[in-house]
């Protein structure tokens, strides 16, 4: 059911809550503004491989990793212009996301999202033991950011958020563009419906999930460069399921299938549990919990749900 | 002894049962019948609590059970057979017959009541140790029949329960019926397979697209032209 | 050689009762209720946790401590179904889920792993073991602390499979698993079998925590990567089916041990993913084939 105010709405809460920086540049706010763009690229991404396209995935903080760390070791290694880092890393990410849609296609369910889960996993026992490739525990650090932004740290800060922002954004519109107005987004939608019956239609599924895998994975990918850039550290730890976690819960948060929903989900729970985190790092972590049991008991579609009138 | 009356029910948004009424007499064999999709099998599950009926009532021994679920319908006297007999295909005949007894409320009277069983029905002796799932098709409706007898219940409502069956083990099924209805248990049974159902039954239901098309004796059923053209003309398939 | 593998081979074989322990838990409940636990390792958490409580700060025998433990954990399971389960099965009625246990479990995860650093602190607690002292087998010598897991999860297994095969309620909880409608038509009601499921898988969980204490210390995220670890064992057993679940931890434990002799130990944990990835592949029902709870 195509609802125009509530999308409408959702994308000018984006603009605005993206715009707000702007009115409060202080250093805090804009270090964690850029943290939330990034958290809202990864959401988005999640939602259009298992939220729009129905192939359940726990594992999305595998490709956040391993775009956070090719754009990283490209930099420190080979001197790669993190500008050209940014798609390096998403490339890569997307490649391994297409490697992992082959196994996927024979997969449902509850094998999918364990296998996806089981592959994270890997990639984060990789990440802490590879040594040579991957720095091991400790991480790759000591690379360059982007050059030429301005000096002085409340203007490099600004325009690093600047930056993010943008690419994020882009990255979300762009998500948001092939799902609604391509016919891979049709495609997207009837395999979520009904793949078999889709498949007996004349739908190529087999290359829209590939597909979606793809992309889901080369977005998910760039929110890991954007990390790596902005953080300039990047450790195993970001591929952890914890990651996965967060996502969905800001995805169910949103509202699953919208790509809108999840990154205002991402948004509104990261700036939530970050105010909660003045009374102590544990509390927002238990609301994150308690607000994907609760929403998933009692609001399943988010936000957008409400939006629509559940 | 069992009153249905006015009852709507479907599956999400698609309603089959348009408002339909039906009554059993205590100690009664009722049947029901009608063409596909008349309803007959969700008037069942929705006497039994599967599916919840948007509207009517029904009232089983003067008590509404409207609503009730299925194991609070079993544990007032109503029992339910499906289609497919609903065996613990993976547990043996035994186990399968221990579960009949679940709602007794002691181990000895679960040995009584499976030994009453088996003794009405012998063929499943032997098989005692069997899985149930490797029993051939009619030994499997007798099973069911049997679990379905170890906890007396007072009104049993049978799913078809010549589907899929070879004619002679029809006859079997139905000898089994006849003797639990001769021992005070009153039963409703859908039947697509009209012959066998008019030869046992007392007073017969037609459904037709999820409303009443008659009710009668056997006698009045075969008697009216009408239905005999719209209903027996199915029979002979 | 021969004290090599034989070390390996012991090894082995007491981490695959640990494995067997959480991984038939996980199975029991996705056999009866299709739902997959994530939060399964925060349970065992607890019972590492309620065992500190019981030996460290009340002082109670280890026995006692690990009992009281495992039943504590169960007891907490109890409330998993009716709390939250329960009402999201009574929402979505007949539609299909999705992924939405799956999401609800890993809230619930997230909550309990958040709710234990919150309450206990996030250091490493210290248990001391639960016996002393060493078996000298000539070759090599085993602690007793390692047999004592080994012996008691064989114990709480056998428990487990003889009452699911005899008991009437281990058999309603079969005939849940193998076909509801059918055993509601018994009697049997659905809601307090799934209950009850959920706090057996859940109880075995936290016996392990608290067995494992004095091997694996006891923080709140202790047990999320053997969840993971589980899962995979759970599907190369063969989901639902209990035997598997026992087999696979086996085998993935046994493998996880010989592998030393070939792969740096750091990459040991990996062995449990390969093996599933390969199953998936190749025998997707796994090794004793997706048969519901026997």
């Amino acid at each position: 059911m195509r609802a125009r105010l509530p999308r409408a709405a959702g994308w000018t809460a984006l603009a605005a809550l993206g715009l707000l920086p702007a009115l409060l540049p202080h250093p805090f706010v804009l270090t964690l503004a850029t943290q939330a763009a990034i958290w809202a690229l990864l959401a988005a991404s999640w939602d259009l491989l298992s939220g729009y396209t129905g192939q359940i995935s726990f594992g999305h903080a595998g490709f956040f990793a391993v775009g956070a760390y090719a754009a990283a070791a490209a930099t420190k290694h080979a001197g790669l212009s993190p500008w050209l880092g940014l798609p390096f890393g998403a490339a890569v990410a997307g490649g391994l996301g297409i490697l992992a849609g082959f196994p996927a296609l024979r997969l449902r369910g509850h094998y999918l999202a364990l296998v996806t889960l089981g592959l994270a996993e890997i990639i984060r026992l990789v990440a802490q033991n590879w040594l040579e490739l991957t720095g091991g525990p400790f991480g790759i650090h000591d690379f360059a950011s982007y050059p030429g932004l301005p000096a002085g740290p409340l203007a490099l800060r600004r325009a690093r958020y600047v930056v993010t922002l943008g690419v994020a954004a882009a990255a979300v519109v762009a998500m948001a563009v092939v799902c609604t107005r391509t016919a891979a987004g049709r495609a997207f939608r009837a395999i979520r419906e009904d793949d078999v019956l889709a498949a007996s239609l004349g739908v190529n599924t087999t290359a829209y999930k590939l597909l979606a895998f793809g992309l889901s994975a080369a977005f998910g990918g760039l929110a890991g460069t954007l990390y790596a850039y902005d953080v300039q550290l990047v450790s195993p730890s970001v591929a952890s399921a914890a990651t996965t976690s967060l996502v969905i819960g800001m995805a169910v948060f949103g509202g699953l299938g919208t790509i809108w929903g999840p990154a205002l989900g991402a948004l509104l729970l990261f700036a939530v549990g970050e105010a909660l985190r003045f009374a102590g790092v544990v509390y927002n972590l238990i609301a994150v919990g308690l607000v994907i049991m609760v929403f998933v008991i009692f609001l399943p579609r988010g936000l957008a749900g409400l939006a629509r009138g559940r | 002894m069992l009153v249905v009356e006015g009852v709507r029910a479907g599956y999400g948004r698609l309603e089959i049962l348009q408002g339909v009424s039906l009554t059993v007499e205590p100690g009664a064999l009722v049947g029901l019948i009608g063409p596909n999709g008349a309803g007959k099998s969700t008037l069942l599950k929705t006497v039994f609590g599967y599916l919840r009926p948007g509207a009517g009532q029904i009232l089983f021994e003067g008590r509404p059970v409207t609503g009730l679920r299925p194991d609070q319908a079993r544990r007032r006297g109503l029992g339910y057979v499906a289609q497919d007999g609903g065996l613990f295909a993976e547990m043996t005949v035994h186990d399968n017959l221990v579960l009949g007894g679940y709602v007794l409320p002691s181990r000895r009277a679960v040995r009584a009541a499976i030994e009453a069983a088996l003794e009405r029905f012998p063929v499943l002796r032997d098989r005692r140790r069997q899985v149930a799932g490797s029993l051939s098709g009619g030994e499997q409706r007798i099973l069911a029949l049997a679990r379905a007898l170890v906890t007396r219940p007072r009104l049993l409502l049978v799913d078809e329960p010549s589907a899929a069956l070879a004619p002679g083990m029809i006859d079997r099924v139905y000898d089994a019926l006849v003797a639990l209805h001769r021992t005070g248990l009153a039963l409703l049974i859908v039947e697509q397979n009209v012959e066998a159902i008019l030869g046992v039954a007392g007073r017969v239901f037609v459904l037709d697209l999820g409303r009443n098309a008659f009710d009668g004796t056997p006698a009045e059923l075969r008697g009216s032209d009408r239905v005999r053209r719209l209903y027996l003309g199915e029979a002979v398939a | 050689m021969l004290e090599s593998l034989l070390e390996f081979a012991i090894q082995g074989v007491v981490l695959g009762g640990l494995y067997a322990l959480f991984a038939v838990g996980l199975s029991l409940i996705f056999g009866v209720l299709d739902v997959i636990n994530i939060a399964h390792g925060e349970f065992f958490a607890l019972g590492g946790y309620l065992a500190f409580a019981g030996i460290v700060l009340l002082r109670w025998p280890a026995g006692a401590g690990v009992v009281a433990a495992a039943i504590g954990t169960g007891l907490l399971g109890l409330a998993v179904h009716p709390l939250l389960l329960g009402p999201l099965r009574r929402r979505l009625g007949r539609r299909p889920a999705g992924p939405l246990y799956l999401v609800l479990t890993l809230g619930l995860s997230t909550f309990l792993q958040s709710t234990l650093l919150l309450a206990a602190g996030g250091e490493y607690l210290r248990v001391p073991p639960h016996v002393r002292g060493v078996l000298d087998l000539g070759v090599t010598a085993v602690a007793y602390q390692r047999l004592l897991v080994l012996g008691a999860a064989v114990l709480a297994l056998a428990a487990l499979f003889a009452f699911l095969a005899h008991h009437r309620q281990g058999l309603a909880i079969r005939a849940v698993a193998q076909n509801p409608d059918a055993a509601q038509a018994m009697g049997i009601p659905l809601g307090r079998v799934h209950t009850l499921t959920v706090a057996l898988g859940v109880g075995l969980a936290g016996l392990g925590g608290a067995l494992m204490a004095p091997l694996f210390n006891v923080y709140p995220a202790v047990g999320f990567p053997l969840t993971i670890k589980a899962f995979a064992i759970v599907i190369v057993g063969g989901m639902g089916n209990l035997a598997g679940a026992l087999l696979a931890s086996f085998v993935v434990s046994l493998a996880e041990a010989f592998s030393v002799m070939a792969i740096p130990s750091e990459w040991q944990n990996l062995i449990a993913f390969v093996v599933m990835i390969a199953v998936l592949l190749l025998r997707p029902q796994g090794l004793l084939g997706r048969a519901v709870v026997r």
